[in-house]
């Protein structure tokens, strides 16, 4: 392998790119977990029908691409609408339970998806202009991942105004901070946390919108993408900014090891270096004040 | 006072009896070679759900990834076997490396030579990893999710990595012994009965041994932590230790299943780290019970069963339903039908009292992890 | 005279509260002292300081002439020093008996108690012990079930079955009835004749039935330390303390 100083600012480049897939990946998790407590196992798969909405709505209504996003998005929060009322709610005080009760949702997400849809991949078309790459000498990244970093830093923003600009925000901080306290200010901790659920899935299915394009659609493909998020999660504290944090370190580790070694054995030591920085600072990069473990 | 028969600890012996000596009478009545060998597979299936109700059920000790000691026992087993077919003379190196282009045995193949000594590597390096893996984790004080989260990260992680290791282990291929375990002129083939027996043997000896565990002291210290870690602390126990140590010894027991798992199959493959699979070990012991040993054993045999019994055909459908079987026992039955029957016992034991007003049982205490 | 406890310049912070601020404190071997304060002083934290529960922020603490500051809780609790939380935590799902079983904390080597079944003297121990807390009939029950004060015996009963040379009590009788007070400060004063105890308590008619010296924390410092007579006589404890202890009474 040759290493010239433009291979190497490539895999950086790189790095920030999956950083902001891992940030899109973790995103809904993140707030999920952060507000109720909620380990969702069907996260990965919530990503997973966000990418077959999108192909349905392109393939048999027509819809351009970029509406197809936000449809996904109202598609798969009315999902986990449901599935918060009909089962996570049942489950709040019992962390071990809920976790593998979402794990079932997810096993039955994907079978259902494979029995409507088939287990051959799909694929989701997006406009010709973000399929090219931009060059610059030597150095090159393709436009529809510049698209996926813009569209992280666009969610971002919007959860954060949501969080600490608007009432709901305020309502989910209280009860994020003490249920009870935040009860007895006549604030549905119960309708708050259904809401939030419905909008962390939501987050997924914009995700799985843009990773459909990315890679194909497969009923397996959540799998892969639940674990990450859960790694960024954990490393991040359970916080926005920590998941943020944690994903850009992720991100540009994942690269900078995949261009000295390979992909898979990048991945590897990551997972690696993960569990020895949890084994120092498990309450990960930025500790949120009630610790939860 | 409250006497339930299920909580009897002479009666549970008695019933492990019973359900071993049913197992065992299973190859006096059938000679059907092939369905020995799917029999003995569910014995495998059995060791592995055992292992999960004494870490998880018992342990309180979520583990989403015990794939990580099944694969890798089924692999150093797999690799004895593979290296009882070479010959140092003429075949050192077994075929498929020669196809990935190497030309020498890779150094970590080399103890596997010896069969007594790749059967101990195949047993003690999942244990060790273990060891490690939990001694990091619990001395962080990392528990519940994040660790089953843990787990299933470095499973992952470990699928991979088998994969990506092509010359030294085919990749996604695998690796496909050529001929049946051999231990000193011992033949397990695995269309024998045999086979069964070795299997059935190591099931009741793992049993017994996690039973006499939870009975042990140690058990009881187990349970104690399962219940409140921080209380047992104060009465100066090291419980990132015994976490450890009971995480480990599922994974003993889960690399013992591994290493059948090889010679009873005459292959490996990363599929023993899929994630899916160590999913279903968890839904073994769900369903079954996970707080009761032999529940978790019978929670596989009636899954992986009805699973075979329903057939390929409806294979898709059969797994939406066992999905959500499962919600459905962890929202309405996190006991399990272990769980079912302690509660139905219960109400006999307590019926029977009231008509009797006798006192039922030896008056041991109960124990949890029947 | 040295004590066995020794706590100097001890700070505490949450965050930026600061909990305790520079306290230092010497038990005397074979003494019962009592920790009194208004709600908040920190006596609980202190009690988590000393059995390693949390980290002192500086400070310094010893225990038999060993510096045990830092130490985790189970080297501590091997060290000798027992404690009884403020909200009692006993194994809810385990019986009464396994509960005593467990406190019997004679082996705590992991490995050898795989193999012991039935550890030496503790079935004697365990009966003498359910007798003097009154839980001999309760044995086989869970835990879980019992009263709020049967639950405090049980606790005080764990921490007898740990045979420590220290304990550290935080609000034993919090919840007891006259007869069950009565009870404990019968075992406390025969206990103190062979152990160290420190005693967090509010109730001033218990300390003054039990204590040989009262220390009295305010906002994270000593405030006064002496016996039951010279507290009783101090301005400043009135100061801070008697406002309070009428709402106290009420709470019991
Ligand atoms: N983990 C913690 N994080 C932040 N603040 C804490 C924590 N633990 C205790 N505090 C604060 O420290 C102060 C002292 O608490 P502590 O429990 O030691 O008081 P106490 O004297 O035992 O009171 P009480 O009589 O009510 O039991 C309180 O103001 C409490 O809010
Ligand atoms: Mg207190």
């Amino acid at each position: 392998m040759d290493f010239t100083l433009a291979s190497f600012v490539n895999a950086l480049i790189l790095g920030l790119s999956i950083g902001s897939i891992f940030l899109v990946a973790a995103l809904g998790l993140t707030i999920i977990y952060g507000t109720a407590g909620v380990i969702n196992m069907a996260h990965g798969e919530f990503i997973m029908l966000g990418a077959y909405a999108s192909y349905t709505l392109q393939n048999y209504l027509g819809v351009p691409f970029f509406l197809c996003i936000p449809l996904s998005f109202v598609v798969v929060a009315l999902i986990g609408l449901v599935i918060e009322r009909l089962l996570i709610r049942y489950l709040y005080d019992r962390p071990l339970d809920t976790l593998l009760a979402t794990w079932g949702v997810s096993l039955v997400l994907m079978q259902g998806v494979r029995l409507i849809f088939g287990s051959d991949p799909k694929y989701i078309q997006m406009p010709s202009f973000l399929s090219t790459n931009i060059a610059a000498g030597p150095i090159s990244v393709s436009i529809f991942r510049v698209f996926i970093f813009l569209v992280g830093i666009g969610l971002v923003a919007a959860v954060w105004w949501l969080f600490y600009k608007t009432e709901f925000g305020i309502k989910l901080r209280a009860v994020t901070q003490n249920k009870e306290m935040a009860a007895s200010f006549g604030i549905n901790s119960g309708q708050v946390y259904a809401l939030t659920f419905a909008l962390g899935a939501g987050l997924a299915g914009i995700a799985g919108s843009l990773f459909g394009v990315l890679n194909i659609v497969l009923p397996t493909m959540g799998m892969g993408y639940v674990v990450e998020a859960f790694l960024i999660v954990v490393t991040g504290g359970g916080a926005l900014l920590g998941s943020i944090l944690a994903s850009g370190v992720t991100g540009e580790a994942q690269s900078i090891f995949a261009y000295i070694f390979n992909d898979t054995f990048a991945q590897f030591l990551v997972f690696v270096l993960i569990v020895i920085f949890l084994r120092f600072r498990p309450q990960g990069l930025i500790a949120t004040g009630g610790a939860r473990r | 006072m409250e006497k339930n028969l299920y909580h009897n600890r002479l009666l549970q012996w008695l019933v492990y009896v019973v359900f071993f000596a049913a197992l065992a009478v299973i190859p006096l009545v059938m000679d059907d070679a092939f369905l020995l060998n799917q029999l003995a597979t569910y014995g495998v299936y059995g060791m592995l759900a055992l292992s999960i109700s004494l870490c998880w059920g018992f342990g309180g000790i979520l583990n989403l990834g015990q794939g990580i000691a099944f694969g890798l026992g089924a692999y150093g087993m797999a690799m004895t076997m593979q290296m009882q077919t070479q010959d140092p003379e003429y075949s050192p190196i077994p075929p498929f490396m020669l196809n990935n282009g190497l030309d020498a045995l890779p150094a970590i193949w080399e103890p596997f030579w010896n069969t007594g000594f790749g059967i101990a590597l195949a047993l003690i390096v999942p244990t060790v990893f273990y060891l490690i893996f939990g001694g990091l984790m619990f001395q962080a004080r990392v528990a519940g999710p994040f660790f089953a989260i843990m787990t299933l990260a470095i499973l992952s992680a470990l699928a991979t990595l088998f994969v990506d290791l092509q010359p030294y282990t085919n990749g996604v291929n695998g690796i496909s012994p050529p001929a049946a375990l051999d231990i000193g002129g011992f033949v397990i083939d695995p269309y024998m009965s045999t086979s069964y027996w070795v299997v059935f043997a190591l099931l009741v000896l793992s049993t017994v041994a996690a039973k006499l565990l939870t009975q042990s002291r140690f058990g009881l210290i187990v349970q104690a932590l399962h219940n409140d870690s921080e209380r047992v602390r104060f009465l100066g126990y090291n419980v990132a230790i015994y976490e450890t140590l009971v995480y480990a010894a599922s994974g003993l027991i889960a690399a013992i299943a591994g290493c059948c798992f090889a010679f009873l199959t005459q292959y490996v493959s990363p599929a023993q780290f899929d994630v899916g699979f160590s999913i279903s070990m968890v839904i073994w012991a769900a369903i079954g019970g996970r707080n009761s040993l032999l529940w978790a054993i019978i929670g596989a045999f009636l899954v992986q069963g009805a699973q075979s019994y329903v057939g390929d055909e409806f294979l898709n459908s059969w797994i939406l339903i066992l999905g959500f079987s499962f919600i459905l026992i962890v929202r309405f039955l996190p006991g399990g039908l272990g769980g079912l029957a302690e509660t139905l016992l219960g109400m006999v034991s307590r019926k029977r009292e009231t008509q009797e007003s006798l006192t039922v049982g030896a008056g041991e205490p109960e124990t949890r992890g029947a | 005279m040295v004590g066995v406890l020794e706590i100097k310049d001890l700070h505490k912070s949450f965050d930026a509260t600061k909990v305790i601020n520079g306290f230092s404190l010497a038990v005397t071997e074979m003494t019962l002292q009592c920790l009194v304060g208004p709600n908040g002083a920190g006596k609980t934290t202190t009690i988590d300081l000393i059995s390693g529960r949390q980290k002192p922020t500086s400070g310094e603490i010893t225990f038999r002439e060993e510096n045990i500051t830092g130490l985790s809780e189970h080297e501590i609790a091997r060290r000798g020093i027992g404690r009884k939380f403020q909200v009692p935590a006993v194994f809810r799902e385990l019986t009464v008996r396994q509960n005593l079983e467990v406190a019997y904390n004679r082996e705590t080597s992991a490995v050898r108690n795989m193999f012991s079944f039935k550890p030496d003297g503790c079935a004697k121990r365990l009966e003498e012990i359910a007798a003097d807390v009154g839980l001999t009939e309760r044995l086989g029950i869970k835990a879980g079930t019992l009263s709020h004060g049967e639950t405090q015996w049980l606790e005080i009963g764990m921490v007898l079955m740990q045979d420590p040379a220290m304990l550290l009590l935080d609000e034993p009788v919090a919840g007891m009835t006259e007869h069950e007070m009565d009870k404990t400060v019968e075992i406390l004063n025969r206990l103190k004749k062979t152990n160290t105890i420190i005693v967090v308590e509010h109730d001033m008619g218990f300390v003054r039935r039990i204590a040989d010296v009262v220390t009295v924390m305010h906002m994270g410092s000593l405030l006064a330390q002496g016996s039951i007579a010279d507290i009783e006589k101090d301005e400043r404890v009135r100061e801070v303390y008697l406002g309070t202890e009428d709402d106290e009474e009420s709470v019991h």
